[in-house]
């Protein structure tokens, strides 16, 4: 048996099994899924879709679920997770605009204008800062930043404020969303930078044979061909940032609040909770059915956006293509 | 060639390995625990005891993962002991047993630049249901100023609904106040902030690092919690599936009645009797 395993391979077998291996990729992806969503079923039973949608107090919700016996009433299903839905599409908005503007105007200065000793260690660095665990950045935020907030930055003023609304500890929407932006910027500069780098020189040189100012040469010419990989770039971050979750639950306060806009500065402070770190916070309930259940289906729209993403991603790209060097 | 040649060897060695593993570790009973995180620093202390005195008898396989956690493993037969470090509730399926296996204190803390010396427990029920909303020196002489920044610890955990109903006289923490995951974040998130106010196990607060609150004027310490003056008393339990039989009866047995679980205990935690 052993020795039949040694001798070389011939073409079918290796053939069926490459085939094997990847078939079965899909087939986790696809059992996944299914698990997920099986668990997920209960609250997508009682809610239909509302549970997406604002009203009552999630917390209360939450609790009366984690409370609940092995056989929970009907009841106790009743779910209405706006806040944490608000708060996944407000910190990923936020870190993924303020990411793609600092990371393509970055990712052109590396490229272009740098001199090549900076290049030489800038791409290595952004690279090696795009692979550091969250939660190393997590820990960063509590011990260091939260404090600061807390102490320096927010008046008693601002507390007073909303004292009986909502409490200002410093964990909040704006150090989450500044971490947030800071984690995914690596990965958009890395993906972009590669992306400049492959684009012909001989099509930039011909734009500023033709008159066209260089500044002027480079955003329409080599900022354009790159855009497939700028969308690839936002799409990963986008997917990075919708799934974070020990990072944000650790410096984001965790209080399903939905911070509100109208309150000026203040809203920057105010606490939030997204799916993710609503998954970490309350991973404990697991085994209780009801609260276990909404894990799942916070999980299985996690899952749904990150199809989701990708399939848009794909669509942005269709008619960019025209030019494109990669992506 | 050589790399498959390898890879099968490794493959070999592992399968190898993966049949003997579990048949050389059948000769031992194995106890699974599971269940709440404040207890386990204790249980797993217990159980490292247990096993020196029995050597090659019994095994050991603790998991945490919150008292909740241990109450649904263990009624689905999942573990054979459960811990929990609150008194049992309505809502807890039929048929578990407690067995309570030591007692802690829960104690109040602030940051230490905010000296509070007493609390009432109506004062401190106003502050922890969110009618107090501002510092003055009439609570306790606390020198903050400003709004009060009450920290919590999550739905599920027991420290918190302990805390519930043997402090705040049955009321409950409403869900405004940030909700810490664990003692350590909680106790990080009190000693960085001047004016806070949270509360933790008495092991952890008398680790250092943070202002402990008296209680009525009863200091929160091990002294007044065996002599049964301070209010936040809980219990651990270990809780099974009907009574405990065989080796987790043996186990649990053994923490209520030896001298060396005694021992233990009462190093950092208390004795039930």
């Amino acid at each position: 048996m052993l020795k039949h395993l040694r001798d070389p391979w011939p073409d079918h077998r290796a053939e069926r099994t490459l085939g094997a291996v990847s078939l079965l990729v899909g087939v986790v992806v696809v059992a996944m899924i299914g698990f997920v969503g099986v668990h997920a079923w209960p609250i997508f039973q009682h809610n239909g879709l509302s549970w997406l949608g604002p009203g009552g107090s999630i917390e209360a919700e939450i609790a009366n679920m984690g409370n609940a016996s092995v056989h929970p009433a009907a009841s106790v299903y009743h779910l209405n997770a706006w806040p944490l839905v608000y708060g996944t599409l407000l910190t990923t908005t936020i870190a993924v605009v303020l990411g793609l503007g600092i990371s393509v105007l970055s990712s052109i200065f590396i490229v272009e204008l740098a001199p090549a000793r900076v290049r030489a260690v800038a791409i290595p660095v952004i690279r090696l800062l795009a692979s550091v665990p969250s939660v190393i950045y997590g820990l960063i935020g509590i011990l260091v930043l939260v404090p600061f907030v807390g102490n320096d930055l927010i008046t008693a003023h601002q507390k007073a404020s909303v004292q009986n609304v909502v409490e200002l500890t410093g964990a909040g929407l704006g150090v989450t969303a500044l971490i947030l932006t800071v984690m995914i910027t690596p990965i958009m500069v890395a993906l972009i930078c590669e992306a400049l780098v492959s684009v012909p020189r001989s099509w930039r040189e011909g734009a500023i044979a033709l008159g066209v100012n260089p500044v002027r040469a480079m955003l329409a010419v080599t900022l354009r061909a790159a855009r497939p990989a700028i969308v690839a770039a936002a799409v990963l971050a986008t997917a990075r940032a919708l799934g974070e979750a020990i990072m944000i639950s650790m410096v984001s306060g965790s209080r399903s609040f939905a911070p509100k806009p109208i309150d000026g500065v203040t809203f920057l402070f105010e606490p939030l909770r997204t799916l993710a770190s609503a998954i970490v916070d309350y991973h404990e309930g697991l085994s209780a059915p009801a609260l276990g259940s909404a894990l799942y289906a916070f999980a299985f729209l996690l899952l749904f956006s990150a199809f989701a993403l990708s399939i848009a991603g794909y669509l942005i790209k269709l008619p960019l293509r025209k030019y494109q060097v990669r992506g | 060639m050589i790399r498959t040649r390898r890879i099968s060897a490794a493959l070999t060695v592992a399968g190898v390995l993966g049949v003997a593993a579990p048949a050389a570790a059948s000769s031992a009973t194995t106890i699974t625990i599971s269940g709440a995180t404040a207890s386990y620093p204790l249980v797993s202390l217990l159980a490292a005891k247990y096993v020196k005195l029995h050597p090659k008898k019994v095994k050991f396989r603790i998991a945490q993962g919150g008292a909740q956690v241990g109450i649904n493993d263990v009624a689905a037969g999942r573990v054979t002991v459960g811990d929990v470090s609150r008194d049992p509730l309505a809502s807890d399926p039929a048929g578990l047993v407690f067995y309570p296996i030591a007692k802690y204190a829960i104690c109040v803390i602030t940051n230490s630049a905010n000296p509070v010396s007493n609390l009432t427990p109506s004062q401190l029920t106003a502050i922890f249901t969110g009618k107090t909303r501002t510092w003055s020196a009439a609570l306790g002489g606390a020198t903050a100023t400003g709004t009060i920044d009450v920290i919590s610890r999550q739905q599920g955990a027991g420290v918190l609904s302990s805390f519930q109903t043997l402090v705040l006289e049955g009321k409950k923490i409403p869900g405004t106040f940030p909700e810490k995951i664990s003692e350590g974040q909680l106790k990080q998130a009190v000693e960085s902030d001047p004016s806070s106010i949270g509360y933790l196990s008495n092991y952890q607060s008398e680790k250092g690092g943070v202002n402990t609150v008296a209680v009525g004027g009863v200091a929160c310490n091990k002294a007044d919690a065996i002599s049964g003056q301070y209010p936040g008393v809980a219990r651990f339990y270990e809780v099974t599936k009907g009574r405990a039989t065989g080796a987790a009866s043996a186990f649990i047995g053994w923490i209520s009645k030896s001298a060396a679980a005694r021992k233990i205990i009462s190093t950092q935690w208390i004795p039930v009797v």
